[in-house]
């Protein structure tokens, strides 16, 4: 798994500002597992830009798979009312990514490999490559990817159909940028001027998990 | 503990946290769980398309361990 913080554009405040959220997540996380008598270890990070959150089994024990879900649809819902808790808290949307054992981590692993498998099958062939429907935060990994190997995605269709599209290198040249190419049409995220703004040229802007 | 969880839940995201009030009811097809907020807190918890009202379903059922439980929001607090 590649993991960077953001590149030149970071500042001081902004990591700040992240490890805040952390805080304020890892706070109301930790009291919901004590609640739910859950063992869990609680991980912060600064990954991608944005405020990482962890929560590792402490045992190896499969009592936090609850909190995952299927297909991580409860990871998913933890992580809104995580976001919701941290903006009460700081004024401010946040875009913090919660993982529960691994699961993310795990699914990313995937996704990678399955991006990088497009990504030679658009080399030889020379044609475009429409994946399979895939959620925000899988299509941000898939982006990333493709990125990554200095080829052009697009994100395309409506939920619950919504899918990468993976171009050939020539076929970027005639567009007028490739960010516009990566970036979210207007029409298919929800996104706020700040968060346009925090996006770099190397980190496509589709927003994992976010309202879309 | 549902009821716990869940006014935990909730407490975190709304601004009068004071005001969260979570009931328990044992009815015929398994528990409800009744949310009452301050009414100015109440677009907070439903959410744009009761987006978070489903989150808060969600992880509430994840933690139920016996049998289903219902999780409403109402939007008259009557007390």
């Amino acid at each position: 798994m590649s993991e960077s913080t953001a590149g030149a554009s970071t500042t001081d405040d902004r990591t700040v500002r992240l490890e805040e959220e952390g805080e304020i997540a890892a706070d109301y996380l930790e009291e919901l597992l004590d609640i739910a008598d859950l063992d869990g270890d609680i991980d912060l990070d600064i990954r991608f830009g944005r405020a990482a959150v962890e929560v590792l089994s402490e045992d190896g024990g499969k009592d936090l798979d609850r909190l995952v879900g299927r297909d991580g649809e409860v990871l998913d819902a933890l992580q809104e009312l995580t976001r919701l808790a941290v903006q009460v808290k700081t004024g401010e949307r946040s875009r913090l990514m919660l993982d529960v054992a691994g699961f993310r981590a795990a699914r990313r692993a995937e996704l990678t490999k399955l991006g990088e498998s497009a990504v030679a099958e658009v080399r030889k062939s020379g044609e475009k490559v429409a994946l399979e429907p895939l959620n925000a935060f899988e299509r941000k990994v898939v982006h990333d990817v493709v990125a990554a190997a200095g080829l052009v995605s697009d994100s395309q269709g409506d939920e619950p159909h919504r899918h990468v599209v993976i171009h050939p290198a020539d076929a970027a040249e005639g567009t007028s940028s490739a960010d516009d190419a990566h970036t979210e049409s207007a029409a298919g995220s929800v996104r706020s001027g700040s968060e346009v703004a925090e996006a770099t040229s190397d980190a496509p802007t589709e927003s994992a998990g976010m309202v879309e | 503990m549902l009821a716990e969880a869940l006014e935990h839940l909730v407490r975190g995201i709304v601004d009068n946290p004071d005001d969260v009030r979570v009931s328990a009811k044992t009815l015929r097809r398994g528990d409800l769980l009744e949310v009452r907020v301050h009414p100015d807190d109440l677009g907070r918890v439903i959410g744009r398309g009761g987006r978070t009202a489903r989150a808060l379903r969600s992880v509430v059922g994840a933690l139920a361990t016996d049998g289903s439980v219902r999780v409403d929001v109402v939007d008259v607090d009557r007390r």
